[in-house]
């Protein structure tokens, strides 16, 4: 049985051709805005961040006086990148910025409920009763599968739902998830209580039970994908989770648990694994996470720190090993938030304009896109839909943003008529 | 948790005892509000309020006057009301008249009989509710406790005097501390902690001896915040009235006759199980009086519905050989195609071709909207040609073909497919091969067309225990049938399964699918719904006629939140909700695909979007104007030289008429005579749906039930008739005129399939497709609830997880937040909702069982409706089975599995090592499979079990389990809570003492090995 030429989550009846990666890279017409990216690292910041307090610093607010100026919660600091400013609590980012782009124009209309706005992003689309859209991270497994099909394609690292999942795609193009780097990913990671004495001792008892079904074709799929799923949970891919193998100072310039788990993305990323989403949003840290109503805002800057931590510290290490030309680094989050500060000093929810961020990938970098008003409350240049940044992800990733998928009978258009940002290609 | 502070251990209370008359409480009441105060401030109480004489919430203003012979004496009389009080945190001024009453035994409520209104749907009650329940009670004189226990705020009277109160609920919140859980009420050594979300208080007081009168009032629901009115969910919680006698430390419910119902977690899991199912038979006796009050109307179109049957031919049976009526027309197609079999061609036309065809034209090439003219799902279409004349495909002729030159055309004007992956070069070689050798083109593929054996017993049993109760049959079960001499026990074996209450939550998932139900736990906005599982489960349980319940579907009346078919209405951040619904409906019961009508005319079927759009007004009852976002802008469609494939021939702004759009089922006329009341265009929908003359209704639901039984549909795919062709067209039409004379009872139609040859045939393990001839089924995979049912039924595990909510102390407004409640079965999960990745508001043990569930094609969200699920191996599936959460439970032997159980039994090892298999996979083992497993379990088989020790002492102090709710998410200790439960959820129940623990753990790998095998999740 040729298992390891079988893409992870596709069975013999359903392997796709093994050229339809190359196919889809062959039928792009416009050279000019598609890029070479082979993996992307998602960074999803839950609860919707601060764009005022972030990436798109302006002058300062005050949330204590009775008439609460809006503006900034913290000071504005240079960059790498001349006239391009982060906020303070960025530091190490900032030595980054020619690698990296803050859309800062992003815009859509749904910021009354987070998993609403959380469906949006991750999908490109509002919902809809006919059909169940594929997140970004399904979408991007399905056209370019796992780079070694030793491993999946699309992992999650976070919380299972709805808007993170493949939709129409089907389970093939769905996420093998973990909800932290101490847990391992969910049915591959043997129960603690199983030695290795007694793996074997199962694998011995399940072989006689395997052996007819196997040789059937009507059980056979199911049969071998059973034996492919005992070795991904044998140390061959297992170890892609064994931080304990990276050096302490490496492990160290990530952070945090946060850190660490942009670390396991990269070494997911080095696996294989071509899109991995991370979720940030530990809400023991400031209560709220980075939902900051009222008084979440007031320990904000440890989330924004340990963010920037982890960041910096993942564009680093994907520069020494090689991998940040080809990685996409994204940020997103479900929408932004007003200069304005709420009654107890917090802050609101605002889609008018927020920040999202594109880091390495082989764009051409420029430190921030888009221009926004002095209160980040409207973009004066470049808005970005939610569309476009859908578009520039795939096509940075090598995927026409225009073409059509299949849902069963039905063509769906793989963005919402998205168009990429033309600059960064 | 990172400082929680000791527990407060409060017993032996100080009981704060004044001297009080003999039951003329002056009060010495303790309201115990704690973790919620009352104030609305953020800060936990720290000490109790000093008794004192005066009760400061919530304001008695009325004292039930209840002559005394109004008491009853044999069981407490519970009496709803409408307060009257509007919005306000008031008790009514005056005592409100009851609506009605029920009987239950004692001071101890949880859940209220469900208001059922029109043929018998959950409907809402006022909101607020009051609930007064009353008794005369004897009790001995002394001096005794009482404790009083609600979640809305409460009141409890003696003798006319109101001894204790509980204040209304507390205002919403997200941030409050879990250290408020520190301070807690424990008045004795097994006395049940307070459940999240109830108030309690307590007093002491001398009482005389005899006959007391006894009043529980309490209002829930609706509260008062300081932004106004909220609508709470009218739930009780656990409203309670319970009394410590002298002497004692124990308390029991306060109930009449003396009964004694400890009031303990164990006394009240009794009771309230007890309760439960008294509450279950109350509602389906108030469902059964609902539809006798409608039983003319209905008697009326049964009347209509014979005079059809009498007037139409009837289908005959061929004269064929066969058991039952269903294998006679199955032997008359299989005999026609026996004759056609006899091809030359190294092309197999239905194992290359059609795959090819199927994949790549048939979508655009078939059904009344051809595109060209031209369908490709038919030889003589093929042979013909399409509308530019020539023909498709000339059988020995490839050149001459017009579908080689399409297919291999560059011009992108030309080309076919015109959008996405094209032929390659091997697959347009095979085509040519094909035509050169004349495209045959046989009716059916090749299949076996010698029938396999009919199941065994065991085959039998396992097969049709799944696929009418969702689990496979217990030992007992099997026992039973095994010792049935009767001849005919397999028919009786049918009969009582159908029969079952299991059988509703077998096709629970089923349903759920095909109508979309999507309800969410936390903020309704993803395309969700109410939760009308309820409505469709109780459907089920009382057996409805289709017919019915597809009319109660499409009137959309009773509760929207709380389990009525209203909930199917509802569509949340949907611009027509009544458009997304119409497509639910066309292709639930017509078999008509109408997805693409949503937005723009069907490029592939004959629905224009002006049909949906009739639709949706018949639903929503009135014209309906289309939306600029329900329609594609025309510059989209114009990309290229090409005729676009949508057509957009109605625009935004157009206002869309009440009209039936499906004239080729039935004349709209007929809705007017047979609707029970024509006016409404609800109703006359419903009517021309389920019209006996509209056949396409009957035979969408017989399609559909014989799909899922026989693993195939007569017409594929089952709904999407526009693209199917029947192949056993005269068998359809029978079954849907048994289901018409059956009274449109779906069981009636399961029942001939279930006893047919051809559903009892063994599996062809050989076979990877549904067989559409039916001589031999193929491996029949189970669905996601299957599995995981059966998993729990096989190791006889009971299914525990958290309440299917994330309010579970009830803060939230009811438009906000639902409880799904306590699940038993998969069907009752759904989505955790963490959208937010908030570590504090996952739900570990229903994510592990949905973890299961979505790896085997079950979704927790539901935005649209799907009638075939995926059912497609992946390594997911296998592995969540092998090393998930779930599968740790299953293949732990603690104290409550099954398999502990039978290893504590005394049976000598090889039966021992039967009773397992059969237990899990319905069969012996074989010969080799048990030597192996007794050799495995032969060493320490004799010392397995050790003896009973007794319960270790408690190392720690008691005190009830930190929860965490939306209520205190956001407190950090919230998610060290959460952890903690993650973590126990993963480690799962503690294995047994009973048994030897290394032998223990050679007969859990057994046990491990034999859920694991593929063949638990097929059919046999």
């Amino acid at each position: 049985m040729a298992m390891n030429r079988r893409a992870f989550l596709q069975s013999a009846g359903l392997l796709l051709s093994p050229f339809a990666s190359t196919r889809a890279l062959a039928a792009l017409s416009a050279p000019r805005t598609i890029g070479k990216a082979e993996h992307c690292i998602f960074i999803w910041l839950g609860g919707g961040m601060s764009q005022i307090d972030t990436f798109d610093p302006k002058a300062l607010g005050d949330n204590k006086s009775v008439s609460k100026k809006p503006g900034s919660f913290y000071r504005a600091i240079d960059t790498s990148v001349r006239g391009v400013q982060l906020c303070e609590h960025l530091e190490q980012t900032a030595r980054w910025m020619e690698h990296v782009t803050i859309c800062r124009t992003v815009q859509h209309k749904v910021i009354d409920e987070h998993a609403f706005a959380t469906n949006l992003v991750h999908t490109g689309r509002m919902v809809s009763g006919n059909v169940t859209y594929p997140s970004i991270g399904s979408l991007v497994a399905h056209e370019r599968g796992a780079a070694d099909p030793a491993v999946p394609a699309y992992m999650l690292i976070g919380y299972p739902n709805v808007s993170r999942g493949p939709g129409f795609l089907g389970a093939k193009d769905g996420f093998i998830y973990l909800v932290d780097t101490e847990t391992g990913p969910a049915g591959f990671t043997r129960p603690d209580a199983v030695s290795e004495e007694r793996i074997a001792r199962r694998a011995r008892l399940l072989a006689p039970l395997q052996a007819p079904l196997t040789n059937a074709p009507g059980t056979a799929d199911y049969a071998n994908a059973q034996q492919e799923a005992l070795r991904l949970s044998g140390p061959e891919f297992m170890r892609h989770f064994r931080l304990d193998e990276e050096p302490a100072h490496v492990r160290q310039s990530y952070g945090g648990e946060f850190g660490q788990r942009c670390l396991t993305a990269r070494r997911l990323v080095q696996a294989g694994v071509r899109f991995v989403e991370v979720s940030h949003n530990l809400n023991f840290l400031n209560g709220s996470g980075w939902d900051i109503h009222n008084e979440g805002i007031r320990n904000q800057h440890l989330l924004i720190r340990e963010l920037d931590l982890a960041f910096s510290g993942l564009i680093a290490d994907l520069k020494r090993t090689g991998f940040l030309e080809k990685t996409l680094v994204v940020i997103g989050t479900e929408f932004g938030r007003p200069a304005d500060f709420d009654g107890k000093g917090g802050r609101g929810h605002q889609g008018s304009v927020f920040s999202m961020v594109l880091a390495g990938g082989g764009l051409r970098h420029r430190g921030a896109y888009g221009v926004t008003d002095e209160l980040s409350k409207k973009a004066l240049e470049s808005p970005v839909s939610i569309p476009d940044f859908h578009a520039t992800i795939l096509a940075a990733l090598g995927v026409d943003p225009r073409k059509d998928l299949m849902d069963g009978s039905r063509p769906v258009p793989i963005t919402d008529q998205g168009t990429p940002i033309a600059a960064l290609f | 948790m990172n400082a929680l502070p000791p527990s407060r251990l409060l017993f032996p209370a100080p009981l704060f005892a004044l001297a009080l008359l003999a039951c003329n409480p002056t009060f010495a009441a303790q309201t115990d509000s704690a973790p919620d105060d009352p104030a609305g401030n953020d800060v936990p109480v720290q000490s109790r309020k000093p008794p004192g004489p005066k009760l400061d919430e919530p304001k008695i203003s009325s004292i039930p006057a209840l002559p005394p012979n109004q008491f009853p004496e044999k069981h407490v009389t519970v009496e709803l009301c409408d307060p009257g009080t509007g919005t306000k945190n008031l008790w009514p001024p005056t005592s409100p008249v009851p609506m009605e009453s029920f009987q239950i035994p004692a001071f101890g409520l949880f859940e209220l009989p469900h208001l059922y209104t029109d043929t018998g749907v959950r409907a809402d009650r006022p909101n607020p509710l009051l609930v007064r329940a009353y008794a005369r009670i004897s009790i001995p004189a002394g001096r005794h406790r009482f404790l009083l226990r609600g979640r809305g705020a409460s009141c409890l009277f003696l003798d006319g005097t109101p001894i204790l109160t509980t204040p209304f609920p507390p205002p919403g919140s997200d941030n409050r501390p879990v250290t408020a859980q520190n301070d807690f009420l424990d008045l004795g050594p097994d006395f049940r902690f307070v459940p999240p979300g109830n108030r309690e208080s307590w007093v002491e007081l001398d009482c005389t001896g005899g006959q007391h009168e006894f009043i529980l009032e309490t209002l829930i629901g609706r509260r008062e915040g300081k932004d106004g009115a909220l609508a709470r969910r009218p739930e009780l919680g656990e409203t309670v009235a319970a009394i410590s006698l002298e002497g004692s430390f124990g308390w029991s419910l306060i109930a009449p006759e003396n009964r004694q119902i400890p009031y303990t977690d164990s006394g009240w899991a009794t009771y309230r199980a007890q309760l439960e199912s008294d509450l279950e038979r109350l509602n389906t006796a108030h469902r059964a009086r609902a539809r006798e009050e409608s039983a003319s109307y209905w008697k009326r179109r049964r009347e209509q519905a014979r005079v059809w049957l009498h007037e139409t031919p009837e289908e005959p049976v061929p004269n064929a050989p066969g058991a039952t009526e269903i294998d006679r027309f199955l032997a008359a197609k299989l005999a026609s195609a026996r004759a056609q079999r006899s091809s030359t061609a190294s092309v197999d036309f239905h194992a290359r071709i059609q795959p090819l065809l199927d994949a790549k034209c048939r979508d655009c090439h078939q059904g009344g909207k051809a595109k060209g003219g031209l369908r490709i799902d038919r030889r003589d279409s093929v042979l013909k040609g399409g509308k530019s004349g020539d023909p498709a495909i000339v059988p020995g002729n490839p050149n001459a073909s017009a579908l080689l030159a399409r297919i291999t055309s560059t011009d992108p004007d030309e080309k076919m497919p015109p959008k996405g992956d094209g032929f390659t070069e091997a697959e347009t070689a095979l085509i040519r091969t094909w035509i050169q050798e004349g495209a045959p083109w046989p009716e059916f593929p090749d299949v076996p067309l010698e029938p396999t054996p009919q199941t065994t017993d065991l085959q039998f049993l396992r097969k049709v225990f799944i696929d009418t109760v969702g689990v496979p049959p217990s030992l007992e079960e099997i026992a039973v049938f095994q010792n049935d001499p009767a001849p005919d026990k397999r028919a009786r074996l049918i009969d009582r399964l159908l029969a079952d209450p299991r059988a509703a939550d077998a096709w629970m998932g089923y349903w759920q699918d095909v109508l979309a139900e999507n309800p969410n736990i936390l903020n309704p906005t993803l395309n969700n719904t109410g939760p009308f599982r309820w409505w469709i489960h109780e459907s089920l349980v009382d057996r409805k006629p289709a017919d019915l319940m597809v009319t109660e579907l499409l009137r959309m009346k009773g509760s929207e939140r709380f389990g009525g078919p209203a909930g199917f209405g509802v569509a949340s951040q949907n611009d027509v909700p009544m458009a997304a619904k119409g497509t639910v409906v066309a292709a639930a019961f017509l078999g008509v695909e109408m997805k693409c009508a949503r937005c723009h005319d069907a490029p592939a079927h004959a629905s224009k979007q002006e049909h949906l759009f009739q639709l949706a007004a018949l639903l929503a009852n009135k014209p309906l104007t289309v939306p600029k976002t329900s329609s594609v802008p025309m510059d989209r469609l114009h990309t290229g030289s090409r005729k676009p494939l949508i057509e957009v021939t109605l625009q935004p702004g157009a206002t869309v008429p009440p009209a039936w759009p499906f004239a080729e089922f039935v004349p709209e006329s007929v809705g007017n005579a047979l609707a029970q009341d024509p006016a409404d265009q609800r109703d006359r929908l419903a009517a021309l749906v389920t019209a006996p003359q509209n056949q396409r209704f009957a035979q969408v639901l017989v399609n559909r039930v014989w799909a899922r039984l026989m693993g195939r549909g007569i017409v594929e795919p089952v709904s999407d008739w526009e693209k199917g062709v029947p192949t056993h067209p005269e068998l359809l039409r029978w079954l849907a005129r048994e289901l018409v004379r059956n009274e449109y009872r779906l069981d009636a139609v399961r029942r001939l399939i279930l006893n047919s040859q051809a559903y009892q045939r063994q599996a062809l393990p050989s076979l990877k497709t549904p067989n559409p001839l039916y001589s031999a089924p193929a491996p029949r995979r189970m669905e996601a609830e299957q599995v995981v049912d059966s998993l729990f039924a096989a190791s006889r595990k009971p299914f525990k997880t958290e309440e299917a909510s994330l309010d579970i102390d009830s803060i939230r407004t009811l438009d906000q937040s639902i409880s799904l409640g306590q699940p038993r079965r998969a069907w009752m999960l759904t989505s955790t909702s963490n959208e937010r990745d908030r570590p504090s508001l996952a739900l570990p043990r229903i994510q592990a069982v949905a973890d299961v569930l979505s790896a085997f094609g079950w979704r927790g969200s539901r935005q649209d409706p799907v009638s075939v699920r995926e059912s497609a191996a992946n390594p997911l599936q296998p592995a969540i089975l092998a090393n998930g959460i779930m599968g740790t439970w299953l293949t732990t032997l603690s104290d409550d599995h099954g398999v502990t159980q039978l290893a504590l039994r005394n049976l000598p090892l090889p039966d021992l090592v039967d009773a397992v298999y059969l237990q899990i996979l319905t069969r012996q083992p074989t010969p080799e499979e048990k030597a192996a497993a007794v050799a495995l379990l032969t060493p320490g088989f004799d010392a397995r079990i050790c003896p009973e020790k007794p319960a270790p002492r408690p190392t720690e102090p008691r005190r009830p389990t930190y929860y965490v709710s939306w209520s205190n998410h956001l407190d950090p200790d919230a998610t060290v809570v959460r952890q903690k439960e993650e973590k126990a959820a993963r480690r799962g129940d503690p294995p047994t003492e009973r048994l030897d623990a290394e032998w223990r753990l050679r007969m859990e790998d057994l046990v491990w090995s034999l859920l694991n095998a593929p063949e638990f999740v097929f059919l046999p």
